[in-house]
């Protein structure tokens, strides 16, 4: 079905809102099954999950995408029924529904990898179908209906269950009022009239006189609730009520044994279950999905400003040495600097999640995991309101879902070793997440199992029982160790930790730790930066050694052509190469571009590496101020996304190198700054480092 | 202060680092060079994760660098904030030295070493000196390359 499709923006946005959409669903499944379990009625969560499954079948409808809208009708349909329950889901369809979403989910990821979508499970649908059957003979006593105590009490048991029947099979149910007065009366507009009337557009179940205070637009005191069935639209009611619209009063289905007044059932041609709770959701209003992508490209086009704002500076500089009075402008110049480092940092912002809406997941994780192992456990998550880069969010996820996955599958015991060891069945585990002060998310994952068997996972290993929980990590952390099934049955922890470990250190540049203590459980803890700059950068070789340049960084990449290299008089010494290493040449070379002259650098005689005769094949223009240079380094390797550490200790802070990043062979490599390095060597060799740039 | 100390050789002299302030100790295969850096940082190396600066105790005591062998070691040492690592010969042992078995270093010590050492130890027979890492890897303050 998706072969061939043409509107591939389309399916972008379906596979947008479809996520969006079943998250939501993933959410309110899951408070269904709590609210179940307890034994109270999910009115609200039937409702809204029934809104997400209308949605996305709209939506691939639209898209044409059959599998998703057959299962997705399928589901909806039960959860139709079930609304019309006052939210009482037949049994055994929570299981059916969770599979149906996941059905839905696989089939929208197979869209996002752009493969066959598979057709629907015709079990599942048949399954789903079956319940649609055996759910209408639900227990009637559970059910109630919104109207007024003093109106319900009036009816008979018959009228009652006249009333509910209606409202379940999806019918109307209002509550007109007819006030009698003497005009009307002359008018002809009686109770006898008014039944007449409503009788050919409404079910009357009962009419119930009621006294109310005198007015004057009841001076009889008296008043008749009508209590309606019907299929026809308000004003009609109205009308045939001699009422205003705003007088009628809906009925809802309930839940008897509930207490809360359920809203207004509005308008709704094709028996839609409505609102009753628009607060239910708030973060949903006034938001805007967007790309990730899009954002980048926000920052990629504020790079260019800020280039712009370097020739602005320059341009202001050179005024300034004509003598002329630029202090008015330079302060316009300042202004501008400003508001752009505003603008980038609203932009970063806009890539922030909250923490909460990452870990929104993991009960539900939970909840498959103590099904699948029949281990009971218990989740308590306290996520704050901290925010974290959706880049960061994505990449810790899985560590997470790891972590838990291994609490659940190995640390926590059965419920009846629990016992034996005199803890509660149902195992705990806790999800903390809080922002520290240097800007980092720690995340903490606790359980209450059986702790890490340190001899067992030594013993694998084949070395000695470390001392420490540090050392015990360092074992479970080595990658291949883990993968060991003993290990991981006997020690309580294991699949997957190298993967953990690569996530948070090696990606994210965080910091991974563990307590554990046997027979009470292990805790880890995650250190992550809650923001992480991803660059898209070159890499390439010069003088043997790997580097990297951001691409937003570099101008063009060039064949070197020595036809077109120009050799300078002037080859001074270099006096700022390492000390250990010898002094080597650099000549004043230059390259025509263009009709412009461009200085020629070799990336391996300025870093003082051992350069060869056949180096310098290629060449990286930067512009610096207005002012190109040329770096000439031996090749190219490629073109990737990067995650920049920048280097901290004054050690290693060196002009022309912004930081380091992790090319994925676990060294650190080079992340090169050329421009600033094309500016330092046009200063010279004097003393201080380049000034601050704005 | 911990009573423990690791016990690392460069070019055969027995040198001694506080255990409390040593993170890990890895070994060593070549680090990323930092060109521009000062002479005594050999490179970058990740650890854990980490990426830590690596300064070479035989170019700090005026030394000549070497290629690394199988039991070069990185020494990880944290002081305040800062984490670096120091490249040494070999790093095996682990030896408890009381707080009073440190002397003062002979003034010739000082004046030669720069300082660096900060204490000396008689161990049997062996003489152990006590490297002050701070000293070693620079004040935060003080601005580099020299």
């Amino acid at each position: 079905m998706s072969d061939g499709f043409e509107a591939s923006e389309f399916i972008t946005g379906f596979i947008a809102e479809a996520e969006e959409h079943l998250t939501l669903a993933n959410a309110n499944l899951l408070s269904l099954d709590q609210a179940a379990a307890k034994g109270q009625p999910t009115p609200r969560q039937v409702r809204e999950l029934f809104r997400s499954l209308h949605t996305i079948k709209g939506l691939a409808a639209m898209v044409g995408v059959e599998p998703i809208v057959d299962i997705a009708h399928a589901m909806e349909t039960v959860l139709r029924e079930a609304d019309r329950a006052a939210g009482q889901l037949p049994a055994g369809s929570l299981e059916l529904l969770l599979r149906g979403t996941r059905a839905i989910g696989q089939r929208v990821t197979a869209l996002a990898k752009r493969k066959t979508v598979a057709t629907a499970p015709a079990a599942l649908i048949e399954a789903l179908n079956a319940l649609r059957q055996s759910g209408s003979s639900r227990p009637e006593a559970a059910v109630g209906t919104t109207l007024p105590d003093e109106l319900w009490t009036r009816l008979g048991s018959a009228e009652r269950e006249q009333l509910v029947q209606g409202l379940t099979a999806g019918r109307r149910g209002v509550v007109a009022t007819f006030i009698p007065a003497p005009e009307r009366a002359n008018a002809g507009v009686n109770i006898t009239s008014v039944r007449e009337r409503m009788a050919a557009v409404a079910e009357i179940v009962k009419v119930v006189p009621q006294s109310i205070p005198a007015s004057d637009s009841a001076p009889g005191g008296l008043a008749f609730a009508l209590i309606l069935l019907t299929d026809a639209t308000d004003p009609v009611i109205a009308e045939a009520s001699s009422s205003d619209v705003s007088a009628l009063r809906p009925i809802a289905l309930q839940a008897a044994t509930a207490a809360v007044a359920s809203g207004q059932e509005g308008e709704d041609g094709d028996g839609e279950p409505t609102d009753s709770d628009d607060d239910s959701n708030p973060r949903q209003q006034g938001v805007v999905r967007v790309e990730v992508a899009r954002l980048d490209d926000a920052l990629e086009k504020l790079s260019a400003l800020v280039v712009t704002q370097f020739r602005l500076t320059r341009a202001l500089a050179a005024l300034r040495a004509a003598g002329t009075d630029t202090r008015a402008l330079a302060l316009v110049v300042a202004d501008n600097g400003r508001q752009l480092r505003d603008l980038r940092s609203s932009i970063m912002r806009a890539r922030m999640v909250p923490v909460a809406e990452v870990l929104e997941r993991v009960p539900l994780l939970l909840r498959g995991l103590s099904r699948a192992t029949g281990k009971q456990a218990r989740l308590e998550l306290r996520t704050g309101k901290t925010e974290l880069d959706k880049a960061v969010a994505e990449r810790i996820f899985p560590a997470v879902v790891h972590l838990i996955r291994n609490a659940v599958d190995h640390a926590l015991e059965s419920p009846a070793e629990r016992r034996a060891a005199g803890k509660p069945e149902m195992g705990l585990i806790t999800v903390v997440a809080v922002e520290r002060s240097d800007n980092q998310l720690e995340l903490t994952i606790s359980d209450d199992g059986r702790g890490v068997d340190a001899a067992a996972v030594a013993r694998r290993a084949g070395v000695p029982v470390p001392a420490t929980d540090d050392g015990l990590l360092e074992l479970l952390t080595r990658p291949g160790l883990s993968t060991k099934s003993e290990v991981t049955t006997t020690s309580g922890r294991g699949v997957g930790m190298d993967v953990v470990k690569r996530i948070a250190v090696d990606e994210l540049r965080g910091a991974l730790a563990m307590t554990t203590i046997r027979g009470q459980g292990t805790t880890f803890v995650l250190r992550v930066p809650l923001s992480i700059t991803i660059v898209d950068a070159f890499s390439f070789v010069s003088g043997g050694e790997t580097f990297v340049v951001p691409v937003a960084m570099v101008e063009e990449i060039q064949e070197l052509d020595p036809s077109r290299t120009v050799r300078g008089p002037d080859r001074r010494r270099v006096v700022r190469a390492t000390p250990d290493r010898r002094q080597v040449a650099r000549g004043t070379d230059m390259i025509e571009r263009r009709g412009e002259a461009v200085p020629l650098l070799r990336l391996d005689e300025i870093f003082g590496l051992a350069g060869d005769a056949v180096a310098g094949r290629k060449v990286i223009i930067v512009r610096r101020n207005g002012e190109p240079f040329a770096f000439a380094v031996d090749r190219m390797l490629g073109q990737q996304e990067v995650v920049v550490r920048p280097l901290e200790d004054r050690l290693v802070r060196v002009d022309g190198i912004s930081g380091t990043t992790d090319l994925g062979d676990g060294k650190p490599t080079l992340v090169l700054d050329l421009v600033a390095l094309g500016g330092k060597l046009s200063a010279g060799p004097g003393p201080g480092r380049e000034r601050a740039r704005a | 202060m911990s009573e423990l100390h690791v016990l690392c050789k460069v070019n055969d002299t027995e040198y001694v680092l506080p255990a409390s302030d040593v993170l890990q100790m890895e070994s060593f295969a070549g680090a990323t060079k930092v060109p521009g850096a000062a002479a005594q940082v050999a490179g970058l190396v990740q650890i854990r994760g980490r990426v830590v600066p690596v300064v070479d105790l035989r170019v700090v005591f005026g030394l000549a660098p070497v290629p690394p062998t199988l039991d070069s070691r990185v020494v990880v040492m944290k002081a305040s904030e800062r984490v670096v690592g120091l490249l040494v010969d070999s790093a095996r042992e682990v030896l408890k030295i009381p707080a009073d078995d440190f002397h003062p270093p002979p003034a010739v010590l000082v004046q030669q070493t720069d300082g660096l050492v900060k204490a000396v130890a008689q161990v049997g027979n062996r003489l152990l000196m006590l490297i002050d890492f701070i000293k070693v890897i620079g004040e935060e303050h003080h601005d580099g390359d020299e």
